[in-house]
């Protein structure tokens, strides 16, 4: 590499990384305790598990717990059901409208025995304020786009980082931290040496979580298209009033896609559907499948199938990124391997400041001169 | 020829993306256990570094 390259990409690299480490930390932080929200849920007592049954135990009809729900609160309309994805248990949510954009309640029942058990917080507890730090800075949408931009300058970051590896590192073995010497020396190999290792599964997090903050913008662009074709015909028309079963929608989806589960049912009017229709939503049942979900349409007077298509590739890469973005897939052990990339990460970003704040006042080709002696 | 220089980091590159999306497109729980094993490598390599230095 040419010296002018050289400094071209210190240059990328020290002010990619300086605009976005105070944040990475944040986001390192605020991630560590949202890798185990599930577990801490149960812990905390803020998730209730539906109690031991035989596993052969029949499942009851989804419209009992629907019938719960108005009977708990009867000023409010049911915006959805959703199915937990390993639980036997149903969540039904509630609002002052169907299209409300929060709910106003959300209860969990024992999808065997249509048991309320759990009135699930909302907006509350040290979880939600974790999560809002992580995902939008208490700041919304805007906030959760500036996370993203923070996420495109970390992979700035990464890549003029590994550009920078190879005339750092060409004189030492892969791996090396010196014992011996400059305590700055010893910064710069561990700050090397965990990056280079680090690099796939930041790059992979990051873009994952990149692709995560544009969520919202993208369901927008799928409602004003797809979902806007799909529901054309029925648009300005009254709401029903008293929409039909939500378990014979579900019932009409899974007879109409058996290879897959039900997994949500949004009720007519609300932000998925139109007035006159349930939106079911379809998930596979392996590893991949079930992060995917597949919209059908089901007439709400009638229980007929209407309509029912793939989700476009914009939103399946969405789904694909979650779980590859909070490492919830492999059990308990790649929760405990997520964290201890986290932690290591943390140790990455301090050594880099640690790199940053131990420079001296030097022009930048003396302190490539002087990391590239360091390196020797 | 891959040189000297970026055999190690390619190898963790590979482990890494192999550990990743094994546990999500495996189709039984033998492929989760391969992923912790590969995706546990890098971090072991970390620690023996780690405590070296």
């Amino acid at each position: 590499m040419t010296a002018r390259g050289l400094k071209v990409w210190y240059r990328v690299h020290k002010w990619t990384s300086l605009a976005c480490t105070l944040f990475l930390l944040v986001l390192c932080l605020t991630g560590l305790p949202l890798i185990f929200k599930d577990e801490i849920g149960v812990w905390s007592g803020t998730t209730v598990l539906p109690p031991e049954m035989a596993a052969d135990t029949p499942l009851t009809s989804v419209d009992r717990m629907v019938e719960d729900a108005r009977r708990r609160r009867p000023g409010d309309k049911v915006m959805y059901v959703s199915r937990s994805d390993d639980q036997p248990a149903w969540f039904v949510g509630m609002g002052k409208t169907v299209n409300a954009p929060e709910p106003t309640a959300v209860f969990k029942y024992d999808a065997r025995t249509a048991e309320m058990i759990n009135d699930v917080p909302q907006r509350q507890g040290i979880m939600f304020t974790i999560r809002a730090l992580h995902v939008d800075l208490f700041s919304g949408l805007p906030g959760t786009l500036f996370v993203g931009a923070v996420g495109l300058c970390f992979v700035a970051a990464m890549v003029s980082g590994v550009v920078l590896y190879a005339p750092f590192m060409r004189k030492l073995a892969f791996g090396t931290i010196r014992e011996r010497g400059r305590r700055r020396a010893r910064w710069l190999d561990l700050h090397n040496f965990l990056g280079i290792v680090l690099t796939a599964w930041l790059l992979v997090v990051s873009a994952t979580g990149i692709i995560n903050t544009l969520t919202i913008p993208l369901l927008g662009v799928w409602k004003r298209t797809e979902l806007a074709d799909m529901t054309a015909a029925w648009r300005g028309q009254p709401p029903i009033e008293t929409p039909g079963s939500a378990q014979a929608a579900a019932d009409t989806a899974k007879a109409a896609v058996p290879e897959m589960d039900v997994a949500f049912v949004g009720y007519p009017g609300g932000l998925f559907s139109t007035p006159h229709h349930f939106m079911v939503f379809m998930r596979g049942d392996s590893a991949l499948t079930s992060r995917l979900l597949k919209p059908v349409m089901i007439d709400a007077e009638t229980g007929k199938l209407t309509d029912s298509r793939n989700l476009p590739w914009y939103l399946t890469a969405i789904l694909v990124a979650k779980p590859l973005h909070f490492g919830d897939y492999g059990g308990l052990p790649l929760k405990i391997i997520w964290v201890l990339l986290d932690l290591a990460t943390i140790v990455v970003l301090v050594s880099g400041l640690q790199l940053w704040l131990g420079r001296g006042r030097t022009p930048v080709e003396a302190k490539i001169a002087e990391l590239e002696g360091l390196a020797s | 020829m891959i040189s000297r220089l970026w055999r190690g980091p390619l190898a963790m590159a590979a482990l890494t993306l192999f550990g990743l999306l094994a546990a999500l497109l495996g189709q039984t729980e033998g492929w989760w256990i391969v992923s912790w094993i590969a995706l546990s490598i890098p971090l072991a390599m970390i620690a023996v570094r780690w405590a070296r230095s």
